[in-house]
């Protein structure tokens, strides 16, 4: 077996210092991921839980299910194709080129999770910053609805507060504030100083505390305040605790952060748990001027309506194409329990729900372990991937390719 | 009537759990799955209300759905509100609210009352499609 060196693609952290000892069929010792990033690692050379092509549940050849899926493109009405948020940034420019072919309509996790977020960050409407930044720089990191001891393993040891040079040595204390605005205790806010515990749904009101637009600001308003305006450079992390209590209205926190950076340095970073939706949602930007929920069947259209889940809701679509995604799993059973008699066909590395209810499965390359490219880190730093160290599949890119050649709008 | 007969509405919080992703992530949607997801976390006062111990079971109602799962109790809790991993489970109790800006979120309103029933097993939570 030889040592190689990958970037994990498990979570948004994108960790590029993982040691594998491999001899292209069989994993070896790991060293430096997370229990997550293991776990996905030892998957990837696992075959019991990758899947193979099949046909409504009937084991097929790669090229009878490439045919089968472009068959059904081809023959439906009202085409959409949704995930990509684990998928390098040549998948998703080839599957934005797919929906334009076939006018369809395209969408991402990020239209019911980070979606609003993101896109004021890439408007530049609200500043950020990469992680490298944050390191040693950010004397004040403030995890919002986030935990990523949950979510991102390694997010604290790798690039925050364990990654600080400089510690106080009586108990290796990092030389930077840590603290959270959480609904619950976690492992996390235990470590902080301070930690703010608040209701569900309160984070409007602690904005609007800040913001000094509530009548009666509460104490934890105060307080805050105060921390974060004495602080020099405070690094917001958001996470869907942040997201979900807002519903989505980043208003009141885009003027508090822009009436904060007026005495301090403030970075907001998304704590998005995918491997790359930040890509997605750029790359759609670009070639759409926004972020999710595009529809290519007149020109470009854009509205909550062209959303995964209201296209489920109101049974819109006759064939919907999912690229490295598991709705079935994610999102309400009486959602999803609408898709019955709508075409599906998914492109997954991993047996899921999603590709179990698939009609049509198309096994992929896992990116960063058999296929490279390039993704974007949840603080928008571009990543490319290792070579591959392993083959046997696909890649979701030659995949769409193929489709791309044969499909007719 | 009693709490205890007609439960109490709480709100239910879900929330990423890393032991519940790495199990998902291997595939595994039997009982490792449903121990780590089916369970509620409640406050010592909700569960003194509902006459429950730590480990009792209940049944949580929405009109999207019923689970029943084990409860725990969450000696920081706050009364009113309950906390569970994201799963099936809470999958089950969420509704879809069309046209709503980030829909479906994190909270969820649900009657939560002493159970009887056994705990919901994963396999009924799963939707399963007809294929043509």
């Amino acid at each position: 077996m030889t040592s190689r060196t990958l970037v994990c693609t498990g979570c948004g952290c994108l960790c590029d210092d993982i040691q594998v000892e491999t001899d292209g069929a069989n994993l070896g010792k790991i060293e430096n991921a997370c229990a997550k990033g293991a776990a996905y690692l030892q998957d990837t050379f696992n075959p019991e839980r990758r899947n193979k092509s099949s046909i409504r549940g009937q084991s097929c050849s790669s090229e009878a299910a490439v045919e089968e899926a472009a068959r059904l493109l081809s023959k439906a009405k009202h085409r959409l194709i949704f995930g990509l948020d684990n998928s390098t940034l040549e998948t998703q420019a080839l599957a934005i080129e797919l929906a334009r072919k076939l006018g369809a309509v395209i969408d991402d996790a990020s239209s019911f999770s980070y979606g609003p977020l993101v896109e004021s960050i890439i408007k530049k409407e609200l500043p950020t910053c990469s992680l490298s930044e944050v390191k040693d720089k950010a004397d004040l990191l403030l995890y919002w609805g986030a935990n990523p001891t949950a979510t991102h393993p390694r997010h604290l040891s790798k690039y925050t507060y364990y990654a600080y040079a400089d510690f106080n040595p009586a108990g290796w204390y990092p030389k930077v504030t840590l603290s959270t605005i959480d609904v619950r205790q976690t492992e996390l806010t235990a470590m902080a100083k301070p930690a703010f515990k608040i209701k569900p749904r309160g984070d409007r009101e602690l904005i609007a505390g800040i913001l000094a637009e509530s009548p009666t600001p509460t104490d934890q308003a105060k307080q805050l305040s105060e921390l974060i305006r004495k602080s020099r450079f405070c690094a917001v992390f958001c996470g869907l605790g942040l997201v979900h209590s807002l519903g989505g209205d980043f208003t009141g926190f885009t003027r508090m952060v822009r009436m904060l950076s007026q005495s301090i340095r403030v970075a907001v970073i998304p704590m998005i748990a995918e491997t790359n939706m930040l890509g997605f949602s750029q790359s759609l930007h670009d070639k759409s001027g926004y972020v999710n929920s595009v529809s290519f069947a007149n020109s470009v259209s854009h509205g909550r309506e062209f959303s995964f889940p209201e296209q489920v809701h109101h049974q819109a679509a006759d064939c919907i194409l999912v690229v490295g995604s598991d709705p079935f799993s994610a999102l309400p059973q009486s959602l999803m329990s609408r898709l019955q008699g709508v075409d599906i066909l998914c492109l997954d590395h991993f047996s899921t729900l999603t590709t179990e209810a698939a009609d049509v499965v198309l096994p992929t390359a896992v990116p960063g372990v058999e296929s490279g490219g390039n993704v974007v880190r949840l603080d928008g730093d571009k990543t490319a991937l290792a070579e591959p160290i392993k083959d046997g599949y696909p890649t979701q890119e030659a995949i769409l390719r193929q489709l791309l050649e044969t499909v007719r709008p | 009537m009693t709490s205890q007969q007609v439960g109490i509405v709480l709100t239910i919080v879900a929330h990423e759990d890393v032991h519940l992703s790495i199990v998902k992530q291997k595939g595994d949607w039997g009982d490792a799955y449903q121990k780590k997801a089916a369970v509620v976390r409640l406050s010592r006062a909700d569960l003194e209300k509902l006459a429950l111990k730590d480990g009792a079971k209940v049944e949580m109602s929405t009109a999207a759905g019923s689970v029943v799962v084990t409860a725990r109790s969450d000696a920081t809790g706050e009364p009113g509100v309950g906390f569970m991993p994201s799963s099936l489970h809470t999958n089950r109790l969420k509704s879809y609210d069309p046209g709503s800006a980030i829909s479906p979120g994190k909270h969820i309103e649900a009657r939560v009352m002493p159970a009887e029933k056994g705990i919901t097993l994963v396999a009924g939570l799963i939707v399963r499609r007809n294929r043509a």
